[in-house]
C-alpha cells in the first residue's frame, strides 16, 4: 500500500503537534494530584531531612494532628537530595510542600531569591510563640538574613569534646573541662593525644582520635572549627557591613589551623581519609578512638553501634562530653549548625505552614521529642533556652550544660559564611584540605593557590566586587529584631 | 498513404486518497518526534543557550547577564577539569575493555553445556539490576579497612593494601571505583554477548572443526567477525555509561581522596546539583557531549571502515 504524503504542508504538521500538545496538557492536572490536595487547609505537607530530629519529630505527628485536624504528610530526603529537590520545584514554581528544613547555608539563598517567606509578619502578630526563649546566638546564626527571621530552628547544634573516661585514666591524662578555659588550648588537646600516641587498651591498638577526611563538606565542617577557634576570616569583611568578599586565606590563623589538622589526621586511623560525618561517630563508638570533637548531637548518637541503629555501643556509660578547645589569646568561636523550618512562597497553605512550625519549635514539643525513648534517646538539640534548664530533661541528657555553654559562644555567620555560592567556595576548600592531608604539599602555598581559586569563583559570581546592597549582620542586630518582634 | 489516427487512452482521473492515508505515517511518527524533540533536542539547545548566561541558582533565579563563551572557558580553565577528564577516559576506556572480555569469557563459557549453567544464566543478570548507588554502598562495606572482605582476602593473599585503605589511597582509589563497576556491569556483557554467539551458525562451527581450526581460531576468526556488530553496539553504550559515571563515585569516595577519582560525571553533578551554576554545569554538559560524539564517532567509523553501516 502507497500513502501518498505530498499533501501535508509544514503549518498542517504545525497545527497537529499544537493539538497533541494541547491534548497533552489537558491531561496534566490529571497527573498532579498533590497539588491539587496542597489547596486542602486540612493538610500540610512537610518536607525534611533525615537527620536525628525527624526520628522524634514524626513520633509526635500523631500529636499535632489530633490537636489542630490537620493531617501532616511528612516526607524525608538525604541533604543533597533535599537541597536539589527543593531548588527544582523554587526555578519550577511548583508548590512541593507547605514547611520545608532549610540549612543554615541555604538560607540567604532561598530568601534573596524569594522562594522562602519571611516570618516576621507571623512571629509579631504571633503571642505565644516566646521568641525570647530561644539562643539568640542559634538565631541570628541559623535563621537571620537582611534583618528577617525567615525560618524558625527546629534542632540546633554546636560542636564539642567527646573522651573516653577509662582511656584518659589509664594512661594519666587531665579530664577535658565542661566549660571554655584559657588552658584548654588546642595545643593543650594535641599534647593529650599525642600521649596516647602508639597505646594499646584492652589489648587492642587505640588510635588517639578521629577525624573527618573526606571532601567537601565533611572536611571542612570540621576544620572550620579549628579555625573559627583561632580568628581566621574567609572574607575581608563579613558579615559587617559594608560586606566585602575578598577572601582571606593566607593569614596565619589559617595555616596554623591547617597544621593542627594535620597532625590530628596523623594521630587518626589512616583510612579516616574518606570518612563522612557518621563514620568518624560510630569509629568513635567503636571503642578504639581516645577522644575527638564533632557536632554535639554525637554526645549521645554514639550511643549506638552505628548511625541511629538503636543498638547500645560498646562505649555507654564509658564516655563524656567536654567543651572546645580555643586558641590561647584569642576569644573562642564555635561553630553552629543545625536544621531549621521555612515556609515556602509556592505554599497556597503558608498559615497552616506556620502553624506547624511554632509547633515543631515549641518548648513542649520539643520536650516530648527529647523524651521519646525510641533509638536510645537521640534528640537534644535544643533551641530553647529553658529546655537545657529542664530537669526532666537533663536527668536524661547529661551534657546539656557543655552543648548550652558551647552554644552561647556560637557564631555560624563567621564559621561557615552562608553567603550566596558558598558551596563552590566549599569544594575547593574541602578539596584543598583533603590533599593537604595525605600530601606533603606546604599549607601556606595551599591555601595561596586556594585563595586564588577563591577570587576567582567569587569574581565568577559578581561576589567581588559586590554589587547588592549590604546588611550588617551582627549579633547584637539580631538581638534587636529578635526583642522588637518578641514585644509586637 | 493512408493515416491512421490512433486515439491517446484517456487519463485516469487522479484519485485524491483520503485524509487518513495521507496523514497517517505522520501521525504514526509523530509521537517519537515530539518525545526526541522534548527529550533530547529541547533539553541540549536548552543547555547551549544557559551555557551563553551568567545564572547561577545561589546568585539570583533567573539568569542575569549574557556571557558569550566565559562558561566555557572556566570550565575548560576548571581546577579539577583536566584531573576528572583523564579519571573519566581511563575509567571509560578500561572498564569497557574489561567488561567486554570477561563478558565474553563468560559468554563463551555458557555455551558449552556444563551442569548448572541455568542457574547461572538466572544469577548472572542480578548484578545489573541493582542500582549503582546501592552497588556504591555495598562496595563500601567490601573496601572497608578494618574487616571487609575484599580487603581481608587481599590481605590473604599477601596483596598490599594500603593503611588508609583502597578508596582512601590515590593509588588505588580509581582502581576499586573500576572493580565495583566491572562487577556490576560485566553480566551485561556476558548475557548479550551469549546471546550473540548462540545466533552462529552451527554449520559454520562444524565446519571448521573440520578444517580442524583451534578454539581460539574459532574465536578469533569466525564467531567475533559474527557477532561484531552486536559487540561494536553494545561496548559503545557501556562506553557512553561509563563517561557518565557519578554515582558510584559519590556514594564511594565522592571524587577523593584529592581528585583522584574525580570524573566529568561527578563534576556536573557538583556544578548542577550542589553549587546550582547552571551557566557552568551547561558548558560543562556541551564540552561532555562533544567529546563522547567525537569518540563514539571515531570509534564507530574504525569499527565498520570496511561495510555500509
Amino acid at each position: 500500500m502507497s500513502v501518498d504524503t505530498t499533501g501535508l504542508s509544514r503549518r498542517s504538521l504545525l497545527k497537529g503537534v499544537s493539538g497533541a500538545a494541547l491534548v497533552g496538557s489537558s491531561f496534566g492536572p490529571l497527573l498532579a494530584p498533590s497539588r491539587a490536595r496542597a489547596q486542602s487547609s486540612k493538610l500540610v505537607r512537610v518536607l525534611a531531612v533525615e537527620d536525628p530530629f525527624f526520628f522524634s519529630m514524626k513520633a509526635m505527628i500523631p500529636d499535632f494532628e489530633k490537636e489542630t485536624g490537620v493531617k501532616v504528610e511528612l516526607e524525608s530526603l538525604s541533604y543533597d537530595a533535599l537541597q536539589a529537590r527543593l531548588v527544582s520545584a523554587f526555578v519550577a514554581k511548583t508548590s512541593d510542600a507547605d514547611v520545608i528544613a532549610v540549612d543554615q547555608m541555604w538560607l540567604g539563598q532561598y530568601l534573596d531569591n524569594g522562594w522562602i517567606i519571611s516570618l516576621n509578619d507571623f512571629i509579631a502578630k504571633d503571642k505565644d510563640i516566646d521568641l525570647a526563649d530561644f539562643i539568640p546566638e542559634v538565631l541570628y546564626s541559623s535563621n537571620t538574613w537582611r534583618g528577617q527571621i525567615a525560618t524558625l530552628p527546629v534542632a540546633a547544634y554546636a560542636q564539642g569534646v567527646m573522651y573516653r573516661k577509662d582511656i584518659l585514666e589509664q594512661f594519666g591524662i587531665a579530664t577535658p573541662p565542661t566549660q571554655t578555659s584559657e588552658a584548654w588550648t588546642w595545643d593543650a588537646y594535641l599534647n593529650a593525644l599525642k600521649s596516647l600516641d602508639g597505646k594499646q587498651f584492652g589489648g587492642k591498638p587505640l588510635f588517639p582520635t578521629v577525624v573527618c577526611g573526606s571532601q567537601p563538606s565533611p572536611i571542612v565542617h570540621m576544620f572550620t572549627q579549628i579555625s573559627a577557634s583561632h580568628g581566621a576570616n574567609w572574607f575581608k569583611a563579613f558579615p559587617t557591613s559594608p560586606w566585602n568578599f575578598e577572601p582571606q586565606l593566607t593569614g596565619p590563623a589559617w595555616i596554623k589551623s591547617v597544621d593542627i589538622y594535620r597532625e590530628l589526621y596523623k594521630l587518626s586511623p589512616p583510612e579516616a581519609i574518606n570518612y563522612v560525618w557518621f563514620d568518624a561517630g560510630t569509629r568513635f563508638a567503636k571503642g578504639d578512638i581516645g577522644m575527638f570533637y564533632w557536632w554535639t548531637p554525637y554526645f549521645y548518637l554514639i550511643k549506638n553501634s552505628g548511625y541511629m541503629t538503636g543498638k547500645k555501643s560498646d562505649i555507654m556509660g564509658k564516655y563524656a562530653a567536654a567543651a572546645m578547645p580555643k586558641a590561647a589569646g584569642v576569644e573562642q568561636t564555635i561553630s553552629l549548625g543545625g536544621w531549621s523550618l521555612g515556609v515556602p512562597s509556592s505554599s497556597a497553605n503558608q498559615e497552616a505552614g506556620y502553624a506547624f512550625i511554632k509547633w515543631a519549635t515549641s518548648k513542649a514539643t520539643q520536650k516530648k521529642m527529647a523524651l521519646w525513648p525510641d533509638l536510645n534517646y537521640q534528640f537534644s538539640d535544643f533551641a530553647r533556652v529553658s529546655l537545657y534548664k529542664d530537669e526532666e530533661v537533663k536527668a536524661i541528657y547529661p551534657y546539656l550544660d557543655v552543648q548550652y555553654a558551647m552554644m552561647k559562644q556560637g557564631n555560624g555567620k563567621v564559621t561557615r559564611p552562608p553567603v550566596p555560592g558558598y558551596t563552590a567556595l566549599e569544594s575547593v576548600l574541602g578539596l584543598t584540605l583533603n590533599q593537604l592531608l595525605t600530601g606533603a604539599a606546604d599549607p601556606k602555598v595551599a591555601l595561596e593557590t586556594t585563595n586564588g581559586l577563591f577570587t576567582s569563583i567569587l569574581k565568577g559570581n559578581l561576589m567581588i566586587p559586590y554589587q547588592k546592597e549590604s546588611f550588617g549582620d551582627t549579633l547584637s542586630e539580631a538581638k534587636a529584631l529578635i526583642s522588637k518582634l518578641g514585644k509586637s | 498513404m493512408s493515416v491512421q489516427t490512433v486515439l491517446a487512452p484517456q487519463a485516469e482521473k487522479p484519485v485524491r486518497p483520503s485524509f487518513v492515508r495521507r496523514y497517517l505515517p505522520y501521525l504514526l511518527i509523530a509521537p517519537s518526534v515530539i518525545m526526541l524533540l522534548s527529550l533530547i533536542a529541547y533539553p541540549l539547545l536548552f543547555a547551549l543557550r544557559s551555557s551563553l548566561y551568567f545564572w547561577n541558582l545561589q546568585i539570583a533565579p533567573q539568569p542575569l547577564t549574557f556571557v558569550g563563551l566565559a562558561n566555557y572557558v572556566q570550565a575548560l580553565n576548571a581546577f579539577d577539569f583536566r584531573d576528572a577528564l583523564v579519571n573519566t577516559l581511563v575509567l571509560s576506556v578500561t572498564g569497557t575493555a574489561i567488561e567486554f572480555a570477561f563478558g565474553l569469557a563468560i559468554a563463551l563459557l555458557l555455551l558449552k553445556a556444563l551442569p548448572g549453567m541455568n542457574v547461572v544464566r538466572a544469577l548472572l543478570i542480578l548484578p545489573t539490576t541493582i542500582a549503582p548507588i546501592v552497588v556504591g554502598f555495598l562496595f563500601r562495606y567490601l573496601y572497608d579497612p578494618g574487616g571487609g572482605l575484599i580487603t581481608w582476602l587481599l590481605r590473604v593473599f599477601g596483596a598490599p593494601v594500603p593503611p588508609m585503605g583502597l578508596l582512601g589511597s590515590p593509588t588505588t582509589a580509581l582502581a576499586a571505583v573500576l572493580f565495583a563497576d566491572v562487577w556490576q556491569w560485566t553480566p551485561f556483557f556476558a548475557i548479550v554477548l551469549y546471546a550473540s554467539l548462540l545466533s552462529v551458525p552451527d554449520e559454520i562451527i562444524e565446519a571448521a572443526r573440520l578444517d580442524r581450526a583451534s578454539p581460539l581460531t574459532m574465536l578469533i576468526r569466525i564467531k567475533l567477525p559474527l557477532i561484531r556488530r552486536t559487540a561494536v553496539i553494545i561496548a559503545m553504550l557501556r562506553f557512553m555509561q561509563l563517561f557518565n559515571t557519578f554515582d558510584t563515585v559519590l556514594v564511594l569516595t565522592r571524587g577523593g581522596p584529592g581528585t583522584s577519582t574525580r570524573t566529568l560525571g561527578y563534576s556536573l553533578y557538583e556544578q548542577g546539583l550542589i553549587n546550582f551554576n547552571i551557566g557552568l554545569v551547561s558548558a560543562m554538559t556541551w564540552i561532555t557531549v562533544l567529546i563522547v560524539n567525537v569518540i563514539v564517532a571515531l570509534y564507530v567509523s574504525f569499527a565498520f571502515r570496511n561495510e555500509e553501516w
